[in-house]
């Protein structure tokens, strides 16, 4: 009988997560579609060249990187349950390390994943 | 009566809770080779293990330190047996704490019940069913090895590991080789090597071996058995093909094994599964098509978010008899309409028709079901 009462609240509980989720889904939507054009980054007039070629250099490179990432997860994360969106960085680092157990997801992928999915 | 329940089980999500099959029986004692192969087995892993030190490898990225996490699935399921109405909650915790760079402790528990209308009664009565599906300890010793005791899932085929949960699954009901090689209570006590790497350009391996004992305290109840399963995945075909093997150290010290296979062609939002098992319960198969209908040209808000689903499967019983297996030869079609509203919210619905030497009959399910995540801590910032 306790158990019933008990199952009940955590089904209530639930459906009041459910609900917060959807308004905080609305919200990320709305935020996301207006932040979706960054401002383009204007040229540092303070920074020697050797310094632009440098974060140049590292910019593309965490471009690519971030494609990489990218393509991994879509490789990897719908393979058993629908592509889960982005959590908070914390989250996200707890669920891959979760999922690098449970999927087996290779270390390089899970590295890859981990940074696009926190960037 | 026994035979009658295990004729409607399977359509029905099946309760998750087992009850002990035959754990007090006797076992003998483990032959000589079988301690030498398994001494040679361990000498070996543990070689693996050592071949490549902790300090080969920097712990997992540790730019983001996690955070411990609550996180899991409640669904309402309602099903038509033959006609008959079932109510059926459920709610599946699932606790995550990473401990350092390296190691996290996952536990799950599930609490459901399965409510009927008594006869002469219009409301709906059931008891709850309480488990702890699984308590385990995860090592990830190196990039190739994680090392996991306790209780844990039993590896066995693809369903039992990573399509269980309610808001995974892409219908409700088990399919009827689901208890083949995964133990009484879905879950073996004791230890496991696992982890997936990258062998080649073309493809990666995944793998878990896995010894478990003995346990006869219902619900947690295990098998003495010793298993492995193996899968080779190419990333570019979204192909997987495995399979799985199981050696019983008990009782009849039978054999069990199976075959798996996923695909995902690149190009549509399709998933095709499939899954053969066979052992002395039983053997039989079950093939899975699931398509979303994203690259429908027309209400494309509307029809990205629906699925459907035709599973088609077949069960051969076998000469040993298995209260968790439908105890004669049956064929089932099913045919499913998913909707996801959101990350994790979906609703879904089908109906399937069973065939087999006892009658046929139809069952439709209906569902809602949430997967949630909970941070027990700060999400942002350390
Ligand atoms: C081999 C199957 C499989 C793959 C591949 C997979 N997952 Fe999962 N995932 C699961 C299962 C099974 C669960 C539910 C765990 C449970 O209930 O025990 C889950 C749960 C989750 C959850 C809920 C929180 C948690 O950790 O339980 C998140 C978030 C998640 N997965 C994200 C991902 C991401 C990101 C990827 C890609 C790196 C991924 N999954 C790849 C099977 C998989």
């Amino acid at each position: 009988m306790k158990w019933r009462y008990i199952l009940l609240c955590m089904v209530g509980v639930t459906a009041g997560l459910t609900f917060s989720a959807i308004a905080q889904e609305r919200a990320n939507s709305t935020a996301s579609s207006s932040a979706e054009a960054p401002a383009p980054t204007q040229g540092m007039p303070a920074a020697p060249p050797s310094a632009m070629a440098k974060s140049a250099a590292d910019g593309a490179e965490n471009g690519a990187q971030r494609l990489e990432g990218e393509k991994r997860f879509r490789t990897n994360c719908g393979r058993c349950h629908q592509t889960p969106h982005k959590f908070p960085p914390r989250v996200m680092a707890t669920a891959i390390r979760h999922m690098r157990v449970r999927a087996m997801i290779t270390d390089e992928d899970m590295r890859l994943i981990l940074r696009y999915m926190t960037q | 009566m026994p035979d009658v329940q295990a004729a409607t089980a399977n359509l029905i999500p099946r309760l998750r809770i087992c009850h002990g099959r035959g754990g007090s029986l006797p076992h003998r004692s483990t032959p000589p080779f079988l301690l030498c192969g398994s001494a040679v087995l361990l000498a070996v892993l543990l070689s693996i293990l050592f071949a490549f030190p902790a300090g080969a490898q920097a712990p997992p990225n540790e730019e983001v330190k996690p955070v411990p996490l609550l996180t899991g699935s409640t669904g309402f399921i309602t099903t038509f047996d033959g006609g008959e109405p079932h109510l059926h909650p459920i709610v599946t915790p699932l606790v995550l704490v990473p401990i350092g760079g390296r190691w996290i402790f996952e536990t799950r528990a599930t609490f459901e019940t399965d409510m009927v209308q008594l006869p002469g009664r219009s409301a709906f009565h059931g008891t709850v069913a309480k488990e702890f599906e699984y308590v385990q300890l995860d090592f990830i010793a190196n990039p190739y090895i994680t090392v996991t005791v306790g209780r844990f899932l039993t590896p066995f085929g693809i369903f039992n590991e990573r399509l269980y949960p309610v808001w995974i699954r892409n219908l409700q009901s088990d399919p009827l080789i689901l208890p083949i090689g995964i133990g009484p209570s879905n879950a073996s006590t004791g230890v496991m090597l696992r982890g997936g790497f990258r062998a080649d350009p073309k493809f990666n391996i995944n793998y878990a071996v896995y010894f478990s004992v003995l346990s006869t305290a219902s619900p947690v109840n295990s098998d003495r058995f010793a298993g492995g399963r193996l899968g080779i995945f190419v990333p570019a075909a979204r192909l997987e093909i495995g399979g799985s093997f199981q050696h019983g150290l008990q009782d009849e010290r039978s054999n069990a094994f199976g075959f798996h296979a996923l695909w995902q062609p690149p190009i549509l939002p399709l998933d095709i599964r499939s899954e053969y098992a066979r052992s002395i319960v039983g053997r039989g198969y079950w093939v899975e098509a699931a398509y979303r209908l994203s690259q429908v040209p027309f209400l494309q808000n509307e029809l990205r978010r629906a699925q459907v689903v035709a599973r088609m499967q077949q069960f051969f019983a076998g000469e040993n008899a298995s209260d968790a297996l439908l105890p004669m030869n049956t064929k089932q079609f099913e045919f499913g309409l998913n909707y996801y509203f959101i990350d994790g919210l979906k609703a879904s619905s089908s109906y399937g028709r069973q065939f087999s030497t006892d009658g046929n009959k139809n069952v439709w399910t209906m569902s809602l079901t949430y997967r949630f995540v909970v941070p027990l801590g700060h999400a942002r910032s350390e």
